[in-house]
């Protein structure tokens, strides 16, 4: 009995049932036909990093201690990028038995040793260092294997974007094909990462059929949805297919930045006010955020200009709450959750964790920005990621129940694992 | 300190990974065409080749005074160990350097092809002030200075070897002095005048290439001098290779900045057109791969101390005479040595720069310490100050009469170079002060005084007796072949020597403003 897992990222429940209901995704429908197919909790935020480190080690946060792509160094506001060596909990494939083949989960650079072959995904700096066993790196030159489309791309020219997003995922395509067959695994996971990049650049090229691109971007999900079925053709009847999405998706009206919010309320000062960085943070904040929405209590001991104290933690989260609650954009609410931290995420590393996170509500994009002059902007993305509307699709197991009505994304390895007894 | 602020954007221990831009998951690795972006859109990755621990990072963020690898030096921070590659390790300046920086706990390492020793060989010179070879003085570094120093005989222009090297030592700063540094070598015939151009172009090309494929974030201190600016009749300042923010170009009643432009440049032989040529090449090569460099616009240096070199006779630094190889106010002080009368060239108001041996070790210390940004072209006029030919002959004179008693005449020969003999000259000379903390440690006529101690010592003056007839020139810009003659012996000034003007103009006039803005605090 194997298990093979296809990450779809970013792609939301809504337009993948869409795609496999017009006839864009036919063997996707099928799949969906023969399984169970729900919407999904992502993580909190909702960001790749943090989702899927979430769903491989089927644990939150507060376990495995990733909370978004940005962190800051203890004791400072220098900020770092947390990779896999940041990771404190253990991702599937090192506790289940068998080889495993994994191909480009998000976060999982640098690679180490494992019983399989792991390529990782976005952020990979190194090719050297994203490659295990790095006998494969040779095959990988072979195919033009590429780590991760280069977004720079997009800015300068669209179709060269598309391009080169083409070639990426072919060459994934051909990666996937050759450790398939050349390596004997119990496991075999493969994400394709380029519909959440389309998605940001072209989510309105989804919404309007005449957009000039709208043909390329469901070519883009027709070449994945073969895979899809070039897969699940050659899965024997006792193998379990999972396909999911690490978070969903939707139109992007304006961008919102917390730390603007936090700036203009008084909540965040800076020494210099001709550079506004984290760096230059001032005593008298009391609170910060990072990217997407995270805001940490500038505590005393905790960061060189902490002045907050515990007594004074519960008022400042009610007043952020109170302020973050009424914020208004043309007459809508800007944000719909709010989390605080004590309620979101348990275990050893919690005390990591953002004091409050704040979930958008429709079409509302959250970003730190410390030196964003505005509140709100609108740029050249379209698309942004949503929290509830992810996907999950189980197909070849023994019982529905073993997939819950609305499961979250760190629960996927247990879903798998009671499938599996 | 002067550089405690400069964060591991500026570091050459830092690999810098790739951008990200979070907002649409992108990666973009090794992708820099454009800096930091200053919108915080997206965030440049770095990785710490010291520190691997920290995995990736914002550059921006820690500073050197916040990292345990750069800890204080009299120079400012300073790289735990840090790897600095001496091109041109044999010569004047790169085994001085060698010696000083090794004292400071740094790692050097360096390369030369003895092209200096054979050339003033060629000439049938020799340095007045005895050298080791090599081994001896690589041993000796050893044994009295418990100074290690990597060291492989090579070519500059034998690439695939120095790449080899450059991989095997991955250097954090690289040192480069292996040119030929001689004007008057550059115009003997076409050979030279090739053989110039060639070593010097042709090695910093292809130095360029190595460091961009294999340490792009090392920091490149390139050697030019004060005199690929040349002496413009009009007396522009002389600016530190770029123009200022605020110079305009008026033409035609209309008006462009000049802000940030390289200055023109105007060299005076084929030596000094190398220079120029090098300066293009290095600043097209941080503009398209982002290599960071300081040219260093260096005066004329002169001196035989630093307390390393002096701490053993086969330590000690060569000193020239010749006309190639002999820079000035060393050849003044060999030729009052033999009473040979000191030689200006036509009427002898040049005005040059000048700086010490020890403060030019200084000085490029603290460029080292303070390594330039990702795809910085930085430009430092390196000199302490300036003065005539004249003037300075006259301070070598008095100097040889006070310590040594000695009768120090002063002569006016014809000019065998193209060049203007009277000219306006004003030097801006800020940046090292004013950036990197640089501040005037020899004092002119201290230094000349070592040297009359050193060059009187009997086994000395023998050597430079030796070779006087090589004092006068001979090679003519012009391509005529003869000894020049004397115009006239100048009689003993009565009046004292004018003091080197220590201080730019510009430097000058914003310390008289500040004082006048606040003149308790300048009391
Ligand atoms: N000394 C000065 O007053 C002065 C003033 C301005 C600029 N500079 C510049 O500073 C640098 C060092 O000057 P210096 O006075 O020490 O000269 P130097 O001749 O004593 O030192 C240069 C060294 O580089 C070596 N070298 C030359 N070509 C080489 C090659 N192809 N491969 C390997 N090694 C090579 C030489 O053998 C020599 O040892 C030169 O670039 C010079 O132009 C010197």
């Amino acid at each position: 009995m194997r298990t093979v897992i296809i990450g779809l990222d970013g792609v939301p429940f809504d337009l993948l049932r869409d795609l496999a209901e017009s006839g864009v995704m036919p063997n996707t429908a099928s799949v969906i036909a023969d399984g169970a197919f729900r919407k999904m909790l992502s993580s909190i935020p909702e960001v790749s990093s943090v989702a899927w480190s979430s769903m491989i080690t089927g644990k939150n946060p507060g376990e495995h201690g990733i909370y978004g792509f940005t962190d800051l160094f203890p004791k400072s506001y220098n900020m770092r990028f947390p990779n896999y060596n940041d990771l404190k909990a253990q991702p599937f494939w090192e506790r289940w038995p068998g080889k495993s083949v994994i191909i480009n989960v998000p976060s999982t650079y640098p690679v180490r040793h494992m019983r399989g072959a792991h390529i990782s995904g976005f952020v990979s700096v190194d090719m050297q260092k994203s490659v295990y066993p790095s006998a494969l790196l040779a095959e990988l030159e072979q195919m033009d294997y590429r780590l991760d489309v280069d977004s720079q791309r997009a800015h300068a020219s669209m179709d060269l974007f598309l391009t080169d997003l083409d070639r990426t995922l072919d060459a994934r395509i051909k990666c996937y094909r050759y450790l398939w067959d050349s390596e004997n695994w119990k496991t075999f996971m493969l994400v394709f990462t380029g519909t959440d990049r389309l998605m940001h650049f072209l989510w309105d090229a989804y919404e309007d059929k005449d957009h000039k691109y709208h043909k390329l971007l469901l070519r883009h999900f027709e070449k994945i949805d073969d895979v899809i079925g070039e897969i699940a053709d050659q899965m024997n009847d006792d193998d379990l297919l999972v396909m999911l999405s690490d978070h969903g998706f939707e139109r992007l009206d304006q961008d919102v930045y917390v730390n603007y919010v936090l700036r203009d309320s008084g909540f965040l000062r800076f020494k210099d006010s001709h550079k506004i960085t984290l760096n230059t943070i001032a005593p008298g904040t009391k609170a910060f955020a990072l990217d997407p929405a995270r805001i940490y209590l500038n505590c005393k001991d905790k960061y060189p200009c902490g002045t907050v104290t515990q007594d004074q933690r519960e008022d400042i989260l009610a007043e952020l709450e109170e302020l973050f609650g009424m914020l208004q954009l043309d007459g809508r609410k800007v944000i719909s959750q709010m989390h605080r931290k004590e309620q979101t995420y348990s275990g050893p590393f919690s005390e990591n964790a953002p004091d409050l996170v704040l979930i958008p509500a429709g079409g509302f994009n959250l970003k730190a920005k410390p030196n964003a002059p505005v509140l709100a902007e609108k740029d050249i993305f379209t698309g942004k990621h949503t929290q509830d509307s992810a996907f999950l699709i189980v197909r070849g197991f023994a019982d529905d129940s073993c997939v819950p009505e609305t499961p979250s994304i760190s629960r996927v390895v247990s879903i798998i694992e009671n499938c599996h007894n | 300190m002067h550089n405690a602020k400069c964060t591991c954007w500026n570091c050459p221990a830092i690999n810098l990974a790739g951008k990200v831009d979070f907002r649409a998951c992108g990666q973009s690795i090794r992708q820099f065409e454009k800096s930091p972006d200053s919108s915080q859109e997206t965030y440049i990755m770095a990785e710490c080749n010291r520190r691997p621990q920290l995995g990736l990072f914002d550059p921006m963020g820690i500073t050197f005074a916040d990292c345990p690898e750069w800890v204080e030096s009299p120079y400012g921070y300073l790289l735990k160990n840090m790897r600095v590659m001496i091109l041109g390790i044999d010569g004047y300046l790169g085994w001085t350097l060698a010696l000083w920086l090794g004292s400071l706990s740094c790692k050097v390492s360096g390369i030369d092809n003895y092209s200096r020793r054979d050339c003033v060989k060629e000439r049938g010179a020799h340095t007045v002030v005895p050298i080791a070879r090599m081994t001896d003085r690589l041993r000796r570094a050893k044994e009295v200075l418990g100074i290690n120093i990597d060291f492989r005989e090579m070519d500059i222009l034998d690439r695939e070897n120095l790449r080899e090297f450059i991989d095997e030592v991955r250097p954090e700063a690289i040192v480069h002095y292996a040119e030929f540094p001689s004007a008057p070598y550059s115009m003997i015939d076409v050979e030279h005048a090739i053989k110039v151009q060639h070593n010097n172009v042709i090695g910093t090309l292809g130095l360029l290439f190595a460091i961009r494929d294999l340490v792009p974030e090392s920091s490149l201190i390139k050697l030019g001098t004060m005199g690929e600016y040349g002496t413009p009749l009009t007396g522009r300042p002389l600016f530190e290779g770029v123009f200022p923010a605020d110079a305009v170009l008026e033409w035609d009643d209309r008006q462009w900045s000049m802000g940030g432009e390289l200055t023109p440049r105007d060299p005076v032989s084929f030596y000094h057109v190398s220079k120029v040529q090098d300066t293009f090449n290095v600043y097209e090569a941080c503009k398209y791969w982002w290599l960071r460099s300081y040219d260093v616009m260096q005066g004329v240096i002169y001196g035989v101390h630093t307390d390393q070199v002096a701490a053993d006779p086969m330590l000690r630094t060569r000193l020239d005479l010749d006309e190639c190889f002999g820079t000035i106010i060393n050849r003044f002080v060999t030729q009052a040595v033999v009473g040979f009368p000191l030689t200006l060239y036509g009427a002898g108001e040049q005005t040059r720069g000048f700086i010490g041996l020890e403060d030019a070790m200084q000085c490029i210390t603290r460029l080292i310490a303070k390594p330039p940004e990702p795809g910085q072209y930085g430009v430092v006029n390196q000199m302490s100050g300036y003065t005539s030919m004249r003037n300075l002959a006259e301070i070598v004179a008095k100097v040889g009469r006070q310590e040594c008693g000695l009768d120090v005449k002063i002569q006016r020969v014809e000019n065998p170079r193209v060049e203007a003999d009277r000219h306006p000259f004003e030097p801006v000379f800020d940046k090292l002060p004013q950036e990197f903390g640089f501040v005037q440690a020899d004092n002119p006529e201290e230094e000349i005084r070592r040297m009359f101690r050193l060059l009187t010592r009997p086994e000395i003056k023998q050597r430079i007796e030796e070779k006087k007839h090589l004092i006068l020139p001979k090679v003519w810009w012009s391509g005529v072949k003869k000894e020049v003659e004397q115009i006239e012996l100048l009689r003993q000034e009565k009046r004292e020597p004018v003091e080197i003007v220590g201080i730019s103009r510009s430097a000058k006039k914003a310390r008289e403003l500040a004082a006048d803005v606040n003149p308790i605090q300048s009391s």
